[in-house]
């Protein structure tokens, strides 16, 4: 089954703000992103993705001074499949990157569903998060 | 280590945006729920419940007609203790919510920039519990 494994935050100053998550609740960080649409601090509690961002660009029609959850992004298995079953189901493509190099290497694929909510998917974990249960499981074989 | 395990998204038809995440991810729905604070659907990765709700109060200050990613949840050890050090790192008390049955006692706290977030020590429906509990059950 794919699984939710990032959230976003968008954050007018994601230092603070990660300071502040690390400190409560002892989450670590795992990545310093400085990309084309947002630079920020990846956080991870074992299992997701926190990234907390300063976005350079308007994904959601909320203007660039929206503050609050951006949005999330499920691991999937295979991204080409998934986006074809999404597009079926009335989701509307946004864009596709790649995560430049030095980084953790990812591709994902972002996607509006229902209610224009935003939502990446994506077949490489984000930093510092849980594979899939599959790969887990090739891992160990 | 506390875990994020609750994402609620803010919808008009939480109904239709819980079946296009069931069709699309094979998430489960976990249950339905019609409280003081919302309407909607709980849905599950078998990880994390994931909340697509209609809010009947303004939490986030952003009109009730506000649509997308509202607040998560992270289940921790001792909410009393982790209220403290959220209070003593300048995280503001909203709202203690206590439900009968599943989704439990939360506390919801605004963090750094007004985000709203709750804590609790109870798994939401359908997640996972933290791993020392997984441990305990083991035993």
């Amino acid at each position: 089954m794919p699984k939710l494994r990032h959230i976003a935050i968008a954050a007018e100053d994601p230092e603070a703000m990660a300071d502040f998550y690390k400190q409560a609740f002892d989450f670590e960080e795992v990545g310093r992103p400085n990309g084309v649409l947002a630079d920020g601090v990846f956080l991870s509690d074992g299992t997701l993705n926190l990234a907390i961002l300063k976005f350079k660009t308007d994904q959601l029609g909320k203007g660039l001074d929206f503050r609050g959850l951006h949005h999330f992004g499920v691991l999937v298995e295979d991204v080409d499949a998934f986006s074809k079953k999404l597009e079926t189901l009335g989701a509307e493509y946004y864009f596709d990157r790649s995560q430049e190099a030095g980084h953790s290497g990812y591709f994902e694929k972002k996607f509006y569903g229902p209610e224009h909510v935003l939502f990446d998917i994506a077949e490489h974990p984000w930093a510092g998060c849980e594979p899939l249960a599959a790969e887990v499981k090739e891992a160990a074989e | 280590m506390a875990k994020l395990r609750h994402l609620a998204i803010a919808a008009r038809d939480p109904d239709a945006m819980a079946e296009f995440y069931v069709k699309a991810f094979e998430f489960k729905v976990a249950r339905r729920t019609d409280g003081p604070l919302a309407y909607g659907v709980h849905l599950s990765d078998g990880t994390i419940d994931l909340a697509i709700l209609r809010f009947k109060t303004d939490q986030i200050g952003r009109g009730l007609d506000y649509t997308g990613l509202h607040h998560f949840g992270i289940l921790v050890g001792d909410v009393d203790a982790c209220a403290k050090t959220l209070e003593d790192l300048g995280g503001r008390h909203y709202l203690d919510t206590s439900q009968e049955g599943p989704g439990g006692f939360e506390v919801k706290f605004y963090g750094p920039e007004g985000i709203l977030f709750d804590v609790a020590e109870h798994p939401w429906t359908g997640s996972e519990p933290l791993p020392a509990k997984l441990t305990e059950a083991a035993e």
